[in-house]
């Protein structure tokens, strides 16, 4: 059981453009919404809050950009809060990930069962917040979760391993969760509900605010230095010939088959040990 | 309990909930899109001096992209271009004329301004379907749970091909003889190379129209400076365009390659590329404005004014929307609609409308598509071209040349002549 299920979710323009002549950055804050693993987060919240009878809260740390969205939780039924972030989206993007984690945590106002937010955000990128969460709470995490859902009175997550196998587990409470954008949908509000929450103020929560963590002199275009090629020498005759290696003489394609699948791996990995691609060592252990 | 609700937050549903608000209605104004102006397409000007009256000195406000100084009427053939051109710096301040915008931004604008009245805007909303009783319109359906919605009156401002108004028996299922097909790339440029190549300054804009651009389908086309990218499209017959299997980026990149236009979009970069249609009747087409308990403003009216010279959409669209939220109020209390016809009727937009009918035959006709353009510009490379030592031509000659080698008979010139003017008048 628990009473508080908390949802971080970011807010932001999904496609911010880049000049690539001047690095500017434009973001356009009609734009903002949350990004397919930010919506699973907040789908999660929801379903587990009502599973539990919890209350779901919804913070997002943004500009007034993000209230639209809010409003759009509100709807479905979860409590929002929006934590002010003010400066150019250069140093928002330079915040220092440990100090905003604080000032969540200190605009949650309480003490969570359970946090659910994006693996990772679609612009930031680092994928630390999560952990960071989860060190000021003192709980544990699970980290890039594909489903998140109650088994009876446990919570259980499920997560991808290498070569395409998972890993269930169960979560002990309190815990910080975070979860890819797969498997759920973030659910529709009704028109009522919709309606009802279309002027509503969303809470601007009064916690201090993160700096950033270096200090952004100017943002620009990345122009790497041109390579100094050596100028070309030997006739142009003779420079073509190099590029396309017309008058060299080349092994013939080989046509193999047709044979069945082992003869076929055979020949192959005869070719490439027959061309130094593979060590004689290696074509046994590869046979063997 | 909801006094009115307004289905698409265009300029037609903005202005209409904006004024209904005002006048202390409960307003909620229905919008598809994730926010208003997301969805919607258009070529660049907008003229506000229709907000006057509702929005004292919106030009400080207005997201404005630049004013236009300047606006050129370009007729071109394949290798030809007249220019009339002409620039008053008038247009360049206060109250100004038209400015080039983006949608998203003015939409999004103008409904803030009727959410800022009291409407309730709810968006990412599709109103799916009309709730009928008797034979009256009393609501609408919607896209989402619970989504029904009841309203002594409905407000159609969802464009053109309005399914509320076909709905509602009001407009054929299909109609394409009376729309066109706009079609428009933004390309960027860098704000100091649109100033040079079309000698403005500042905030100073440039509004071209083009005809004889379209390979002979009927049409225009269509140049705007924004701060930094140019509008660039086409308007074509939808039926003809069809008939003509031509796709309509081929006409914009005819447009571009045109001798007169590539040096202004060169080095552009394409940022977007829309399609809208437009509803181009004219007043003799005009779809119904009214059924029991809703009224049908803007492109869902048919009301965007098409009449060669001008390409007017945005203000028919807020006038009509203006004139549905003032006597929204005394048609819930009588249940007639006769308050909006006839204040659609002492206002501009059926004026220049009823005015202005015949225009778009004249405009759309064969001969002013296809044999004007080739004539008048005939006529003045003939007039212009030094061809010493023979003697110049005399204009008269020149005209019946012209006239001749585009197939023009003179007694069609006149019978134009006399058309042009009794519709332009
Ligand atoms: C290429 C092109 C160039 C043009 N150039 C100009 C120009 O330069 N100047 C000018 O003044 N006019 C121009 N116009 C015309 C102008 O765009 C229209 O006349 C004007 O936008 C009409 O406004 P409206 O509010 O009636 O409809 P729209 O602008 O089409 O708005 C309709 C709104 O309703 C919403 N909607 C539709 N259906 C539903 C639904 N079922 N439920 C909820 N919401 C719905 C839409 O998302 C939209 O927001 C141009 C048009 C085109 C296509």
């Amino acid at each position: 059981m628990a009473d508080l299920v908390v949802v971080l979710a970011r807010c932001t323009d999904l496609r911010v453009e880049v000049d690539p002549l001047t690095g500017a950055i434009s973001r356009d804050p009609r734009a903002a919404a949350f990004s397919a693993s930010d919506a699973a987060a907040v789908e999660h919240g929801l379903r587990l809050g009502s599973a539990w009878g919890a209350r779901t809260l919804v913070l997002t740390a943004g500009g007034p950009e993000c209230d639209a969205r809010l409003r759009e939780v509100l709807s479905l039924g979860a409590e929002v809060r929006r934590v002010p972030v003010r400066g150019s989206y250069v140093e928002e993007l330079a915040t220092d990930e440990r100090a905003l984690a604080k000032a969540l945590v200190a605009a949650i106002g309480g003490r969570p069962d359970l946090v659910v937010c994006a693996d990772r955000s679609s612009d930031r990128g680092t994928g630390a917040l999560p952990a960071f969460v989860a060190h000021e709470l003192g709980v544990v995490q699970a980290p890039g979760l594909v489903s998140l859902e109650l088994v009876g009175d446990d919570l259980m997550g499920e997560r991808r391993l290498d070569y395409g196998r998972r890993e269930r587990m169960r979560i002990p409470l309190p815990a910080v969760c975070s979860v890819e954008g797969a498997g759920v949908r973030l659910r529709r509000a009704s028109l009522p509900a919709s309606l009802a929450a279309a002027s509503a103020v969303v809470p601007v929560a009064e916690v201090p605010l993160p700096g950033p963590a270096v200090r952004v002199l100017g943002a620009r275009a990345s122009r790497p230095r041109p390579r100094h090629l050596p100028a070309p020498t030997g006739s142009s005759r003779e420079r073509l010939l190099a590029l396309t290696g017309a008058l060299l003489s080349h092994e013939p394609p080989t046509v193999v088959g047709p044979v069945d699948a082992p003869e076929a791996a055979d020949a192959l990995l005869d070719f490439l040990a027959r061309n130094g691609y593979l060590s004689e060592a290696r074509t046994g252990w590869a046979l063997s | 309990m909801t006094d009115v609700i307004v289905v698409g937050a265009g300029p037609a549903g903005a202005a209409a909930a904006l004024m209904a608000a005002r006048d202390g209605l409960e307003v909620v104004l229905l919008e598809r899109g994730p926010f208003p102006g997301s969805k919607n397409a258009y070529g660049g000007v907008v003229y506000g001096r229709v907000l006057d009256d509702v929005l004292p000195r919106w030009w400080e406000e207005v997201p404005v992209q630049r004013w236009v100084t300047r606006r050129s009427t370009m007729v071109l053939t394949d290798t030809q271009a007249l220019t009339v051109d002409f620039r008053t710096t008038a247009w360049g301040e206060a109250p100004y004329n038209g400015c080039t915008t983006f949608r998203a931004d003015f939409d999004g604008w103008l409904a803030g301004k009727a959410v800022e009245a009291g409407a309730h805007l709810v968006v990412n909303t599709v109103a799916t379907g009309l709730i009928v009783e008797g034979n009256r319109v009393v609501g609408v359906r919607t896209d989402r749970q619970d989504g029904d919605l009841r309203a002594p009156l409905v407000i159609a401002a969802d464009g053109v091909n309005s399914f509320l108004a076909k709905e509602a028996g009001l407009l054929p299922r299909t109609q394409a003889k009376h729309l066109t097909l706009g079609v428009k790339e933004v390309l960027s440029l860098p704000r100091e190379v649109i100033d040079e190549r079309f000698g403005v300054r500042g905030d100073e804009g440039v509004d071209v129209e083009l005809l004889g651009c379209t390979r002979g389908i009927p049409g225009g086309g269509f140049v705007y400076t924004n701060r930094d990218s140019l509008s660039v499209g086409v308007v074509v017959s939808l039926e003809h365009l069809a008939a003509s299997k031509v796709r309509p980026e081929e006409l914009i990149a005819d447009l571009k390659a045109h001798p007169a236009i590539a040096p202004w979009v060169e080095g552009a970069e394409l940022k977007e590329y829309t399609a809208h249609l437009i509803p181009e009747g004219g007043y003799d087409h005009l779809t119904p404005l009214s059924t029991a308990g809703m009224l049908v403003t803007g492109d869902a009216a048919g009301l965007c004014l098409a009449a060669g010279l001008w390409l007017e959409g945005v203000n028919f669209a807020i006038g009509s929307g203006l004139a549905a939220g003032r006597t929204a109020r005394r048609i819930i209390e009588t249940g007639d609609a006769k308050p909006y016809r006839a204040a659609l009727k002492d206002s501009f937009v059926l004026k220049d409308h009823k005015r202005l009918r015949g225009a778009p035959r004249l405009v759309l006709s064969e001969r002013v598509q296809q044999r004007y353009p080739g004539l008048v510009a005939d006529l003045v490379e003939g007039l212009f071209t030094v061809g010493n030592p023979t003697a110049k031509p005399g204009a008269l000659r020149l005209l019946r040349g012209a006239a001749k080698n585009n197939g023009v008979k003179l007694r069609h010139l006149v019978a134009d002549g006399l058309a042009g003017g009794r519709v332009f008048k």
